[in-house]
């Protein structure tokens, strides 16, 4: 079972940073991509415990095979506050180890306001 | 146990033992040229540091040039009964301090021919490493093929003083080379002074003891560089030996490698492993001078952080001052077989077990 909560209408959400809301104690990361699509990540990085969504948003390289640099993902990776761990916004994901991940919310868009699914 | 030295010094009383092995301007720049030294002084340029003491051990004293090896036989080979001695010269590695990168090659060229003439032949238990000029990469590739397929020359040694670290594009062509002859890059402590002119960070240190407690600095260059550059993406197989540097300085820069690659992999998106995975894959560290802390717990901790059963490999750099004796290198007993000689025989394919000495 969960809850839908409301975090923000979608005009407050950024294409080139996160817009923080607070919901209870959990503070959250609201992002849009490129492609309009809404995420939403818990605040919270896991490998300090950082304000991980007030990091940049940017992009990051392409795994190449050579000195080749394609800069790809753009305003889809978020960068940690702290250390620069790079997150996917999509997924949630480290980079450098797809087995860390940050907290993902599921987000729905009714009547131009964003929700997310809690547990409830 | 089957025992590798992998650092055993094959010395000369006289550079000038190169002459035959020379020609054309060289030899007559070698023959003729400004000396560095007295007659038969090899040509390098000098480190500012001086031995106080010089670097040999005090009861190596040859008279002649074939006493370089029946004391070596001697005192070491057959006190020790060690199994395989990897020669890795002494001087030929200063040519890297030479200004002239193609009269360093040809020093080099020459001392390869000359230890394969002369030192290869003398005992079943010697194989031999070539010494390139790593300032002269087209030069040093060429050599390697000249000489890398010979059956007893199993590695490509350059000193670990450098003009830039070794992961460098400049130096590519080298390992191209090494690719193709399959055979391992090694970088032994030396080089410092002349054109290698930034072997110790922050400025020249002033005592002898104390520069050459530091100068592994310039080996945690070369290992950052190496990964960072990808040189493991490009030659996979490739195996990078690292001579007389210190062992224990290893995981902390692996660890720092590591965190900081973990933030900005962006800046070199050839790499797909941390960089800790492509040292215990690819690099490989020789024992002497194995640190000595006063409580052994410490040092062993330490070298299990760096996976040392697995990327150890005995040294005992025969004859020089800080030379390590077989029965006084302290590891774990389960670590023995490994470090003293299963890890070398990993490395230097060429190198057949079967051959233990009569």
């Amino acid at each position: 079972m969960s809850d839908l909560q409301y975090l923000c209408d979608i005009h407050e959400v950024r294409e080139d940073k996160a817009t923080i809301v607070q919901i209870g104690k959990r503070s959250i990361g609201v992002f849009k991509l490129n492609d309009g699509s809404i995420h939403a990540l818990l605040n919270l990085c896991p490998h300090k415990g950082a304000a991980l969504c007030e990091g940049p948003v940017c992009g990051t390289t392409k795994e190449t095979n050579d000195y080749e640099f394609e800069y790809i993902q753009r305003n889809e990776i978020v960068r940690c506050a702290w250390h620069g761990w790079e997150f996917d916004i999509k997924t949630g994901e480290f980079i450098v180890d797809r087995k860390i991940k940050a907290r993902k919310f599921l987000t729905e868009i009714k009547d131009q306001k964003v929700y997310i699914q809690l547990p409830s | 146990m089957f025992i590798v030295d992998c650092d055993c010094h094959n010395y000369w009383c006289d550079a000038r033992v190169l002459e035959p092995y020379m020609d054309g301007l060289f030899k007559d720049m070698f023959v003729r040229g400004e000396r560095t030294g007295p007659p038969g002084a090899f040509p390098h340029a000098h480190r500012p540091w001086f031995h106080p003491e010089g670097f040999a051990r005090k009861d190596i004293n040859p008279i002649n040039e074939d006493d370089n090896y029946l004391i070596m036989k001697e005192k070491h080979l057959d006190l020790h009964n060690i199994d395989i001695a990897i020669l890795t010269g002494d001087e030929p590695i200063e040519a890297s301090t030479l200004a002239n990168p193609y009269y360093a090659s040809a020093l080099c060229k020459a001392y390869n021919d000359y230890m394969i003439d002369y030192w290869i032949p003398k005992d079943s238990r010697f194989y031999g490493s070539m010494v390139v000029a790593p300032h002269d990469p087209i030069g040093a590739a060429e050599e390697i093929r000249r000489v890398g397929g010979h059956e007893r020359v199993i590695q490509v040694l350059v000193s670990h003083g450098a003009n830039r670290p070794y992961g460098d594009p400049f130096y590519h062509p080298i390992y191209e080379a090494c690719h193709e002859m399959n055979l391992p890059f090694a970088l032994h402590l030396g080089g410092q002074g002349g054109v290698n002119a930034n072997p110790i960070g922050a400025g020249p240190t002033t005592f002898f003891w104390e520069t050459h407690a530091l100068l592994p600095q310039s080996a945690m260059t070369h290992m950052a560089s190496l990964i960072a550059q990808g040189v493991f993406e490009k030659w996979k197989d490739l195996k990078v030996v690292i001579i007389e540097c210190g062992v224990a300085w290893v995981p902390s820069v692996l660890w720092r490698l590591d965190a900081n690659y973990k933030a900005l992999r962006k800046e070199t998106p050839w790499l797909k492993q941390l960089p800790s995975e492509y040292f215990k894959s690819n690099i490989r560290m020789s024992t002497q001078p194995l640190e000595q802390p006063a409580d052994v717990r410490h040092l062993w901790a330490t070298l299990e952080a760096m996976d040392g059963k697995n990327t150890l490999m005995f040294a005992s750099d025969y004859p020089h001052w800080d030379y390590d004796a077989v029965n006084k290198i302290n590891i774990p007993d389960d670590w023995k077989e490994n470090v003293y000689g299963n890890n070398a025989l990993e490395v230097y394919k060429k190198i057949k077990r079967q051959e233990k000495a009569a």
